[in-house]
């Protein structure tokens, strides 16, 4: 009886050694796995009528504000961010000429890299700006250590002149286009 | 000796990499006492059996119905993230499943009532371990493209999410009953102890980035998420615990509490049946596992509900200018936070155990010798006709069908099957299959049994064995038992 097992055994496991086949495997290719996503997402929108600028713009500066901006810096954003690029759309229907200062500031308030902004007066095209970080571009370095965004207005023309366009405004808005390596 | 323990350890090693919930080809094998596990209606021939503990049944099961491990793995000189891309993310869906179900018997004995010898009763312990997680299809594109460039405007849904995984000990106890000639039924109680459970079944949502409203982009996301467990946080205290140098003592010690009735428990049961429509042909039914477990001990939830829309830092002049020296973005992401907030409760919750269902119709034919001995048992007079019709016949042929609840709707599997049996000492079932892994699952089964000591091996998706590792489903059962048989 215990050959009888003993067969039934053999010819069982004779059937995995020689049957039982697999290709070459290479589970350390799992390593070369690559995963960069394309994140996308808006970071701020600045809008302002014309009454306000007329009214604030007594020495040219109608908005200056500095406001705290970890996205950047979080450390899984620092740490994997490849490339990116930051879009600004600016839209005036104001009467006048403006400029708008985004600066990126470090954690103790010093300027890491600005953009400057001169807008034209109604009537104006939307403007588009891509400004790229990364290979080719900005050093990525800014935005890893970008704590705090200063977002500044001036008015460069008069603060009397209203737009004939309804509602007149200038709005500025802006979104990040960034690369991540996640493994 | 050493032959011997080679062979044993290439039997297990073989074993690891097999797989499936559908016993095709224990099923209505009834010369096999397990056979009474998935189907307690099973005609019982045995006047008694005794399984040999923690051998007398072992499945393991493990399938996949999308990629294959050599798909991935495959030394063939392409780069991995474009088979990743190619082979994962373009040609799996969200009803693709990786899963694995393992079963151990402890302990199984059975035996004939000496005062009811139509009944056949059965009792025993197992452990189970089934796990299954969906392909959350639309999160794996999220994570390996991200929303932006050509995913703006798609709409990522978050209810692709879905997994379910549970390690239980089951003790149960079950009777068979001969009703007539004809007839077979069985029922068997189960009480359930939850050794861990997690499940993350029923979540929707969305998340989807579009032009906004104001700004460039709207990045949306709407959550009804949720994680149930039980019994896990308790092995995790234990792993993460650096105080105490005895923690696998304690591991084991937690462990086999929860095996004992101290976890989570539960109470379900199995009904069967077999007929005999005639001589030759044979239906059997059975509904395993209707049952549910409670669980209140050991529990940790995690849920994400509600609905948040993020465009980003706003400042719209004249309302905002108060809002200067804000921590606006800090206001931002704490809106968010309360918008859509990620919570923990400790609240009970019942599970219910996946149920399965067998049907089969069989059909036999080539008669054998005829045996006309008649054997005295002492309580096998009722079942005194000598051997039954089917040991009469060599061959029997039929079909099965097999249909379980998963999380995403009831999973099916066609087989069919032709049934050899050669003396009373050996018996060769082979099976052909179809079902969501395989359209080419060919499994064999042999029964051999030498005295009263009963030996059977069932493997499935033998022509996957080419290339184990391009196999979508393995399966593989064994075990040994001591048999008296009936004299009927």
């Amino acid at each position: 009886m215990q050959r009888l097992f003993f067969n039934c055994f053999l010819a069982f496991n004779c059937f995995f050694v020689f049957f039982g086949c697999s290709e070459e495997q290479n589970f350390d290719q799992f390593d070369d796995l690559s995963v960069t996503p394309l994140v996308a997402s808006s970071i701020f929108y600045l809008e302002s009528d014309e009454q306000f600028i007329n009214t604030a713009a007594a020495f040219g500066n109608f908005y200056t504000e500095t406001f705290n901006f970890d996205a950047f810096n979080e450390q899984f954003v620092a740490e994997r961010l490849i490339e990116g690029t930051i879009t600004y759309e600016i839209e005036n229907t104001t009467s006048k000429r403006l400029d708008i200062i985004v600066e990126f500031l470090d954690e103790m308030g010093n300027t890491l890299d600005f953009e400057l902004f001169e807008i034209e007066p109604a009537p104006s095209e939307m403007q588009t700006i891509e400004v790229p970080y990364g290979p080719g571009g900005k050093s990525l370095e800014i935005l890893a250590a970008t704590s705090n965004i200063r977002v500044t207005g001036n008015n460069l023309g008069d603060n009397t002149s209203v737009s004939s366009n309804e509602e007149p405004k200038i709005i500025m808005r802006s979104a990040a286009e960034f690369l991540f390596r996640l493994k | 000796m050493r032959l011997y323990s080679l062979l044993f350890l290439a039997t297990f090693l073989g074993v690891s990499f097999m797989h499936s919930q559908n016993k095709q080809l224990l099923y209505d094998f009834y010369e096999i006492p397990q056979s009474l596990m998935v189907n307690p209606g099973v005609k019982a021939m045995e006047k008694w059996h005794v399984g040999v503990p923690v051998l007398s049944g072992l499945s393991f099961q493990a399938g996949t119905s999308g990629v294959t491990v050599n798909d991935l793995f495959a030394n063939d000189g392409i780069d991995f993230t474009t088979k990743v891309r190619e082979r994962l993310l373009d040609v799996m869906n969200r009803k693709d499943d990786f899963s694995t179900t393992s079963q151990i018997e402890g302990f199984n004995v059975g035996f004939r009532g000496r005062n009811r010898p139509d009944d056949y009763y059965s009792f025993g312990m197992y452990g189970e371990t089934d796990i299954i997680v969906y392909w959350p299809k639309d999160l794996a594109i999220l994570a390996f493209e991200g929303n932006g460039g050509a995913n703006i405007g798609r709409s990522f849904d978050l209810g692709d999410l879905s997994l379910r995984g549970e390690m239980v000990s089951v003790f149960h106890f079950g009777i068979n009953r001969k009703i007539s000639n004809t007839l077979t039924v069985g029922a068997r109680a189960k009480i359930y102890s939850s050794i861990f459970h997690f499940r993350s079944t029923k979540n929707s949502g969305s998340f989807s980035t579009t032009e906004g409203q104001n700004n460039i982009y709207a990045n949306s996301i709407t959550s009804d998420m949720q994680l149930q467990t039980s019994g896990i946080d308790g092995f995790l205290d234990i792993i993460d615990d650096d105080t105490s140098g005895n923690r696998r003592e304690r591991l084991e010690r937690l462990f086999t509490k929860k095996v004992l009735f101290g976890g989570n428990l539960g109470l379900g049961f199995d009904l069967g049946f077999t007929h005999n429509l005639n001589p030759q042909t044979t239906i059997t039914g059975s509904l395993l596992d209707v049952g549910f477990i409670y669980n209140s001990k050991d529990i940790r939830n995690f849920t994400l509900n509600g609905s948040a829309t993020n465009e980003g830092v706003s400042i719209v002049l004249p309302d905002d200018i108060s809002n200067t020296g804000t921590d606006i973005w800090q206001d931002l992401v704490d809106e968010i936070e309360e918008s859509v907030p990620f919570n923990e409760n400790e609240s009970g919750y019942i599970s219910f155990r996946p149920v399965k269902a067998y049907g089969s119709i069989r059909y036999d034919f080539g008669e054998g010798k005829t045996k006309t001995t008649r054997r005295n048992c002492g309580g096998c007079l009722v079942n005194n006709v000598s051997r039954p019709n089917e040991d009469f016949y060599r061959n029997s042929v039929g079909g099965q069908l097999f249909l379980m609840k998963r999380p995403r709707g009831i999973q099916g599997a066609l087989t069919g099957f032709y049934q050899r049996r050669l003396g009373r000492s050996l018996a060769l079932k082979t099976t052909y299959t179809v079902d969501k892994y395989s359209f080419s699952n060919v499994g064999l089964g042999l029964n051999l049994q030498a005295g009263p000591v009963n030996f059977y091996v069932l493997a499935d998706n033998l022509l996957a064995y080419r290339n184990i590792a391009d196999s979508h489903y393995a399966s593989l059962q064994f075990g040994f038992n001591i048999i008296s048989w009936n004299g009927n």
